[in-house]
């Protein structure tokens, strides 16, 4: 353009600009848009909301915060903030300690256990917590209309779970009451050695009853919403934060070391990472949420916590359709499966492969041995099945999730797992990527061939993991039963011998993990939380990873790192307990 | 500027292209989609590694055995690259034709027909272009997906999941994207319709079929073929964008968004395999880049204005 158009453009558009501000409609609306530009520019720049006093990236986005439904260890974290059972676990070392329930007594043969409720505990409310409400909760757990997978955590009551079944209906025959307001008696079919931890674990927990029946399946949404542990539920916006706020009625209000307290579902693992090292994050605690690919950077970094860990990564057969209904199939698929490859690419070598189902480390247990990698054998089995070097094996999916992209560790393990199979079986196997809330349905319905699993334990002991897969159990989601199986782990729980207990566990696991493979054990999880110990306090390494969010605090003057570079670790109980 | 000096004057076609070389940017940037779809199409059969052949090579970065460097699996980026190439242009490609037959029959018949006709059709497309297209192309695919599936099936075809998964994305982008050409169609069509050509060969006895396929569809073509450049990098970029987010092509088959959400997987303040991030990107970037200059000197060259 030449010098004298841009002096008549530049004289035309002075002139529109001149036009406008004559125009009063225009100015009118020159205004209205600048507010509007102003109120969006200011609404970014400032929130409403205070800051949180310590932010944690808890991984996936919580399916639900109803205690009695959920079945994943992020949203348990969450709704055990929110909803106390009678016993908690210590924050130092998981062992049960007083929750709810002030005391106990257990009966000379370990079957009965009367607890004391104590008298201050009250709900966010105000209303007093009393023994009818731990009744009516548990009866909620065992009512099949609420569904909850983990109702199965109640069966070593008497004849819970022929309630459960239908097949007993006189409520008292059933084996807890609450005998006045602050005692509640429950009675065992047995002596369970663990029973104290179960009574901390979310389906055990005390719920609102009378806004649950005011609201039904929405009670979460009702405002205010009557909790009875250390915080109340401030805000859950999906996708975004579950913000917590101390409860100030709470029996232990005076041990909540945080008034707010944010809890993010981030599930990719790098973005933990970042939102760690820009300070955004104050705590990432996740067995997903390890970049493994960074593993050996970060192993040695002090405000990397590595601790012992029951968690079990493994992959389930849906065995109620042909092929994978032969065991033969499914032990060549295990035989197949090279573990220590896949460890060694994907968390470059850190990581415990597993041949075994329930991790080292479990108390009073040792695993037999399970298959490990037989490409020979693994063949072999594949041919007496029918299969010889995979010929006319039918096209199989293996479904895992991912919250986005392909890249997620789930979706590695899969490309691997693909790759071994093609080699050594002759055998193609379809990748089926889904969401993973559409994923935990699909693997609940039987709606899968081949899919990714992993499970932590929820207390310390050998039948966290065995009895998944009793046929009745509602976390089994194989199709698989095994009247031996579901014998063995019976007869182990009726034992009171430590050693006799650990060789009926061992002749359940050989079933479960040589013989009839409707599961195949990957890798143990090593247990990494990250987090500035001169920042943060509050949490102590565990074999469970019980971390309650109660104690947790950020701390107001960093201390300067220990003489030996590493800031001290606070081990044993702590200070600020009770 | 002055055309068709010679003796004869030139076709419409032919000026086009006259103008279309003069063009610089735009003949540079054919001639980059030239290569990159060369090379795609060349490459792997050559390579010495498969697109999903896994090595324990893994991360290693761009040297004269890999020449772009290697994935988390070990596999070759270079191979995949190009796998990806053929994936993300072929469903450009084919997106571009739903689009162009959609669109085409739909605003020719609208604008042809006009009155009631015309008022029900682009109102039908009004509300389409309501609806947030991506979403559409989700819930498109969703809901098509398992019908695919069925009818491949029942082909007895030995790579169901994979086709399905791409037949279905080729049809949901296509069927989102369109809305706008239909209207640019019309448009022409509505403008042509009154033309004194067409009131001839009508008042001749010709029949509204004869009219379309004779009058007015070759006069519309230019207009169609700019668009339609114009709409191949949103299609293709769509395409990305979806499996970036996990639900277009299925792993462990490669395309472009799915490369590069891999590659910001590994955007973190310890350790950055950064030839995962960059040549995805770089390659995707260049090419929507590439197919916009090239439907702006296509849309230059057609425009008849210009010649005035």
């Amino acid at each position: 353009m030449s010098i004298a158009g841009r002096a008549t453009a530049k004289r035309r558009w002075g002139r529109f600009l001149l036009d406008l501000r004559a125009h009063r409609t225009a100015r009118r609306a020159w205004g209205g848009a600048a507010g509007m530009v102003l109120v969006l520019l200011l609404n970014g720049c400032f929130r409403a909301e205070p800051p949180a006093d310590v932010v944690i990236v808890n991984g996936n986005e919580p399916e639900s915060l109803d205690p009695q439904i959920v079945t994943g260890v992020s949203e348990m974290r969450i709704t055990k903030a929110l909803f106390d059972g009678l016993i908690r676990l210590d924050p130092t070392n998981a062992a049960p300690m007083p929750g709810l329930a002030e005391r106990w007594e257990v009966s000379a043969d370990g079957k009965i256990y009367t607890f004391h409720l104590r008298t201050n505990a009250v709900w966010s409310t105000g209303d007093p917590i009393t023994s009818a409400d731990v009744e009516w909760s548990w009866f909620r757990a065992l009512d099949p209309a609420t569904a909850s997978d983990y109702a199965g955590q109640l069966f070593g009551i008497r004849n819970a779970e022929n309630w459960y079944n239908g097949e007993v209906t006189n409520r008292a025959a059933v084996g807890f009451r609450a005998v006045d307001a602050h005692t509640f008696q429950v009675e065992l079919n047995v002596p369970l050695a663990f029973f104290l931890e179960l009574c901390a674990f979310p389906t055990l927990a005390v719920l609102p009853r009378r806004t649950i029946e005011a609201h039904g399946d929405r009670w979460l949404h009702a405002r205010p919403l009557p909790t009875s542990g250390a915080f109340t539920l401030e805000a859950w916006r999906v996708n975004d934060k579950v913000r917590l706020r101390r409860n100030p009625r709470y029996w232990d209000v005076a041990h909540t070391a945080s008034e707010i307290v944010d809890v993010l579902p981030v599930s990719s693992p790098n973005t933990a990472l970042n939102l760690y090292a820009t300070g955004a994050a104050d705590i990432v605690w996740d067995k997903d949420l390890v970049p493994a690919e960074l593993m050996d950077a970060l192993v040695g970094r002090p405000d990397f916590h590595n601790f012992t860990y029951l968690g079990t990564y493994f992959y389930r057969f849906n065995v109620t359709e042909p092929p994978l209904n032969d065991a033969r199939v499914r032990r060549a698929f295990a035989l197949a499966t090279d573990k220590t490859r896949l460890i060694g690419k994907l968390t470059r070598g850190i990581g415990r492969p597993a041949s075994h189902f329930v991790p080292d480390g479990v108390a009073h247990y040792s695993s037999p041995p399970g298959l490990g990698y037989d490409p020979e054998a693994a063949r072999a089995a594949l041919a007496a099945a029918g299969f010889p070097g995979g010929s006319g094996f039918p096209r199989l999916t293996y479904t895992f999730f991912a919250a986005s992209g392909g890249a997620n560790l789930h979706g590695k393990i899969a490309v691997e797992l693909q790759q071994m199979w093609r080699e050594v079986l002759g055998v193609e196997i379809e990748l089926r990527q889904i969401e993973r809330k559409v994923f935990y349905a699909s693997q609940s319905k039987l709606d899968y061939q081949i899919s990714t699993s992993s499970w932590i334990g929820d207390y310390n002991d050998a039948n966290t993991f065995l009895d998944l897969f009793r046929g009745a159990s509602g976390n089994n989601r194989t199709g698989w039963k095994n009247a031996r199986y579901d014998a063995l782990v019976a007869a182990a729980n009726a034992e009171t011998d430590p050693t006799r207990r650990a060789g009926l566990f061992r002749q359940a696991e050989t079933i479960l993990i040589a013989e009839e493979v409707p599961i195949v054990p990957v890798y143990f999880y090593l247990g990494y939380n990250y987090y500035d110990d001169r920042k943060i306090g509050g949490l102590w390494p565990n074999i469970l990873d019980e971390h309650p969010i109660q104690f947790i605090f950020k701390r107001r003057s960093p201390h300067p790192p220990s003489a030996s570079g590493r800031p001290e670790k606070r081990v044993g109980r702590a200070a600020t307990r009770s | 500027m002055s055309e068709g000096q010679g003796t004869t004057p030139l076709s419409p076609g032919r000026r086009a292209w006259r103008r279309f070389r003069q063009h610089r940017i735009a003949v540079a940037s054919a001639w980059f989609l030239l290569c990159v779809i060369g090379f795609a199409v060349v490459y792997p059969p050559l390579a010495r590694y498969g697109p999903n052949e896994l090595s324990a090579a893994q991360f290693a970065p761009p040297s004269a055995a890999h020449w772009l460097g290697t994935d988390v699996h070990g596999r070759d980026l270079l191979v995949r690259l190009c796998h990806g190439a053929r994936i993300s242009l072929l469903v450009g490609v084919a997106g571009a034709g739903v689009c162009l037959v959609m669109g085409v029959v739909w605003g020719a018949v609208a604008g042809y027909w006009g009155g009631r006709v015309d008022s029900v059709m682009m109102r039908a497309v009004d509300v389409l272009y309501c609806v947030p297209s991506i979403i559409l192309a989700i819930v498109l695919m969703a809901v098509l997906e398992p019908v695919f599936r069925r009818w491949l099936d029942a082909w007895h075809c030995t790579k169901t999941p994979a086709l399905a998964r791409l037949g279905v994305l080729f049809l949901a982008l296509g069927a989102v994207s369109w809305l706008t050409m239909a209207r640019v169609v019309r448009g022409q069509v509505l403008s042509l319709r009154s033309r004194a050509f067409v009131d001839a060969s009508r008042v001749l006895g010709a029949s509204p079929v004869w009219i379309l396929r004779r009058h007015i569809v070759p006069n519309v073509l230019g207009v169609v073929i700019v668009y339609l450049t114009l709409a191949l990098p949103g299609i293709v970029l769509a395409e990305s964008f979806l499996s970036f987010l996990g639900i277009g092509v299925q792993m462990p088959l490669a395309s472009w968004g799915s490369l590069l959400a891999e590659g910001t997987e590994q955007i973190n303040p310890i350790r950055i395999y950064w030839w995962l991030l960059v040549y995805p990107g770089g390659l995707l970037v260049a090419t929507l880049l590439a197919l916009n200059f090239l439907g702006d000197g296509l849309r230059d060259a057609w425009d008849i204005r210009r010649d005035s």
